[in-house]
């Protein structure tokens, strides 16, 4: 995994066109890696005629069998076995139709060297202590969801001085506690240091909404972050408009549109994508993006709606080298943030998104969303 | 947007809106309610605009499959003499002409008047486009004053139709307020009911359990749940009958509460089961080659699904389904519990002998609405009224489960009815006689 290595190791997490050649090589190395350690990859890798040293070229990816999301929801896949994988982290469903994603050291060694390239482009990494308010689960041996790892990951960008959870374990359930998070805020908006969130989109847009009615407006300190993940559609239907958002967090925590961060990014396609001052997702240099006509699966060109084929060398543990979501997107070109890489916007869920029923129980099978992050 | 005493207001006035919206609302209560003429003669001119396409953009807009055929349907139900005899079957003839109860001898008569309930807060979920203005005409109807809450996905459309309505008819502006709250806005909501004495609820389990949390146990709630439907069949069913049934399920996609989510067979003969399947596939199939999806998200879905199921076919061969393609599938299965389908071309089949038909069934009293019954003619009433005894609300034959057949009640009930209430006044002439 020589080429993984470099490719985790580039100094700039956008230089997509200076990488294609390591990200290739690493490709072919991860597609060889699952082929001769993972049956069921092989199985479908022999089905589609395909084997990894065809990838002699950028453009091979479009050939490379993709697995669906679904798929690895339904079917359990690993390179390694599971004894000897440090992390195993489910997609956060609740049906029990969960994907189980292993990590293997060097997976988690690539991520954080990733993790720490992406977000110092944020200027997320400090040597400055913070508080965090967490807008999500709190830590817990029986909860497995990456969601929840990923948001305490979050709180190691800094030292932290303490940790507010909005969904705290107790007596062997989660518990929504909003009142307590809004004590936090308004307790540490008077402290030296500052304050970071971390989590739901909802919560937070919830939490502010809630304190303003309230009347509670707080100027949070200088370098308060609210970071954002897990989608805008999560528990509620309603879908917030952003720069409503922006304005919001402005009124009530005295956040500029500038302080808020959004990350992207699924279990299965465990690569962080952190917006720009634009708030654009750009496709960072540890992932190609293909998007891919809804009729013939072929890639499609940059603007072109279709559905979302993520590429990704980094994880050895588990077949994730080319998956299929079950998002529609678009891949954009040209930001004004200057980052040279394609931005990829996501349209929402294949097939369900405009689906009105009323048959007993369809609307919440079809608005089970799963926590992407 | 808001809309308030005909006029449109931005969203962010809601708050005083609200403030002010208890006078307003007793001052309109102070007054008689309009009577069904002027509403119905309303609705019939706002009938006729839709049919000329006064609303086509909008409904353009939905990007829903069948629009043509939504249009008409929409158009028909709006019609004077649809409207009259919607009231007249569920209200009967003169409903709002106050009368005197004929007691035996002996006993004081009393006056009886249907009024209004008062004002209606109708939270209309968004499972069919243009239902909260229906709802809304509902309410008219009956001269209540309406307050709707517009369900988030509602795309512009139940606004201009309210619009339309108020152009046409001036005087009704008091009796509608329109409100794009959103869900999350508990407090504004609850706000509502309280000045309600009817929350009119549509929507999934969820939707009505929050609204039975926050109403006032004293208010009225008029819930339209949603429901689960099935085809039940026994004997030899006529094949324009299964190709009706096939027709039914591709094209309603299985989301209504009247789509077959279950073929029963009248049997326990799992051999029958899958003959069936056999013979009914092949109908299935070509329905909804007929019938395929047009929006870029459906066809994106189908096109994952069959690659997913083919590349677990490879991985697992028992995964390989007979009777079954990207399209649509029958699933059959030994068990015989009433149950949603996964949708879209894709239902069960399984055994019900009739003799375990009632128990079965009422495991799922609370969701039954309508049996789509193919059978031989002389077993037609006897198995209708096991349905009905075991608590099916509507029965039809297969191919029309989703019909809007005329005069029909809704879920067991006729929903006029539920807006209005009989209130008695004593007259004093009879209690004189009394003693």
């Amino acid at each position: 995994m020589r080429a993984r290595r470099k490719l985790f190791g580039h100094s700039d997490p956008y230089d997509t066109a200076g990488t294609e050649e390591l990200f290739l090589t690493a490709a072919r190395e991860n597609c060889a890696y699952a082929y001769s350690h993972c049956p069921e990859y092989k199985t479908i890798l022999d089905a589609e005629g395909f084997s990894p040293e065809r990838l002699q070229s950028i453009d091979n990816l479009a050939d490379l069998p993709f697995l669906p999301t679904a798929l690895l929801k339904r079917r359990r896949m690993l390179s390694m076995s599971r004894r000897r994988l440090p992390v195993v982290v489910t997609s956060s469903g609740t049906s029990g139709n969960a994907s189980e994603i292993g990590f293997s050291f060097g997976d988690l060694w690539a991520g954080l060297k990733m993790v720490l390239r992406v977000c110092r482009q944020r200027h997320l990494i400090s040597p400055k202590p913070c508080h965090y308010v967490v807008f999500g689960y709190q830590p817990n041996r029986k909860n497995r969801t990456g969601a929840s790892k990923t948001a305490f990951g979050v709180t190691l960008f800094t030292p932290a001085l303490s940790r507010t959870y909005a969904l705290r374990w107790k007596d062997g359930n989660y518990v929504l506690d909003l009142k307590a998070v809004q004590e936090a805020i308004v307790r540490h908006s008077r402290s030296r240091f500052p304050l970071r969130f971390m989590g739901f989109p909802a919560y937070a847009w919830f939490l502010m909404k809630q304190m303003d009615e309230q009347g509670i407006h707080v100027q949070l300190p200088k370098g308060s972050k609210l970071m954002l993940g897990g989608g805008w559609k999560q528990f509620y239907t309603e879908e917030v408009d952003k720069p409503v958002f922006y304005a919001l967090a402005r009124k009530v925590l005295g956040l500029e549109e500038t302080d808020i961060i959004e990350f992207y990014g699924a279990v299965e396609h465990p690569v962080l994508y952190c917006d720009c001052e634009q708030h654009h997702f750009h496709v960072p240099i540890y992932s190609r993006v293909l998007i891919r006509d809804v009729r013939t699966l072929k890639p499609v060109q940059n603007g072109t709606p279709g559905l979302v084929n993520l590429i990704t060398p980094m994880v050895c543990a588990t077949p994730l080298l080319s998956v299929m979501t079950d998002d529609l997107g678009v891949l954009h070109e040209g930001c004004a943030c200057g980052r040279r890489s394609p931005y990829l916007e996501i349209l929402g869920r294949v097939g369900l998104q405009d689906v009105k029923t009323c048959a007993a129980g369809a609307a919440e099978l079809l608005n089970r969303t799963e926590v992407s992050l | 947007m808001i809309l308030a005493n005909g006029k449109r207001f931005d969203s962010s006035m809601q708050d005083s809106i609200l403030e002010g919206l208890e006078a307003r609302l007793n001052e309109t209560l102070a007054k008689p309610a309009p009577k069904p003429e002027t509403v119905i003669a309303a609705i019939d001119a706002l009938g006729r605009r839709a049919a000329e396409g006064a609303f086509d953009e909008q409904i353009a807009a939905l990007q829903i499959d069948g629009a043509e055929q939504y249009k008409e349907l929409a158009a028909r139900l709006l019609r004077r003499d649809y409207l009259e005899f919607k009231v007249r079957t569920e209200l009967g003839q003169d409903f709002c002409a106050d009368s005197v109860t004929e007691p035996p001898a002996g006993l004081v008569k009393l006056r009886v008047l249907t009024r209004p309930l008062g004002v209606l807060l109708h939270i209309a979920a968004g499972n069919a486009d243009g239902l909260p203005a229906f709802s809304v005409a509902e309410g008219l109807v009956t001269g209540n004053i309406n307050l709707l809450k517009l369900p988030q996905a509602d795309n512009g459309l139940s606004l201009a139709i309210i619009e339309a309505l108020l152009e046409i008819e001036p005087s009704l502006s008091d009796y509608i307020y329109v409100f794009d709250t959103p869900s999350t806005d508990l407090a504004a909501i609850k706000e509502m009911a309280n000045l309600s004495d009817g929350v009119v609820v549509w929507g999934g389990e969820t939707a009505v359990a929050a609204v039975r949390r926050f109403a006032h146990p004293g208010t009225k709630l008029i819930e339209w749940g949603h429901r689960l439907s099935f085809a039940y069949l026994s004997g030899n069913i006529a094949e324009e009958e299964l190709e009706a049934l096939a027709e039914h399920i591709v094209t309603t996609r299985q989301l209504l509460c009247s789509s077959c989510q279950v073929i029963y067979l009248d049997t326990a003969d799992m051999g029958q089961i899958r003959s069936f399947c056999d013979l009914f596939y092949p109908m299935l199939e070509a329905a909804a080659l007929r019938h395929q999806p047009q929006t870029i998200g459906a066809v994106a879905a189908l096109t994952l699904r069959s690659r997913t199921d083919r590349l677990e076919a490879l991985l697992d061969p028992k995964t390989a389904r007979p009777w079954s393609s990207p399209l649509c599938s029958l699933i059959p299965k030994e068990d015989s519990v009433l149950e949603l389908s996964p949708m879209f071309g894709n239902v069960f089949v399984k055994p019900l002998a009739r003799e375990q038909l009632l128990p079965v069934l009422r495991q799922k009293k609370q969701y039954l609405q309508t049996a789509g019954l193919g059978c031989n003619p002389e077993d037609r009433e006897a198995l209708t009224q096991l349905l009905v005894r075991a608590g099916v609300t509507r029965v039809t034959f297969p191919g029309s489960m989703s019909a809007s057949l005329p005069g029909e009640a809704h879920d067991g009930e006729y929903p006029l009815r539920r807006y209005l209430s009989t209130v008695n006044v004593e007259l004093k002439d009879s209690w004189d006689s009394e003693f």
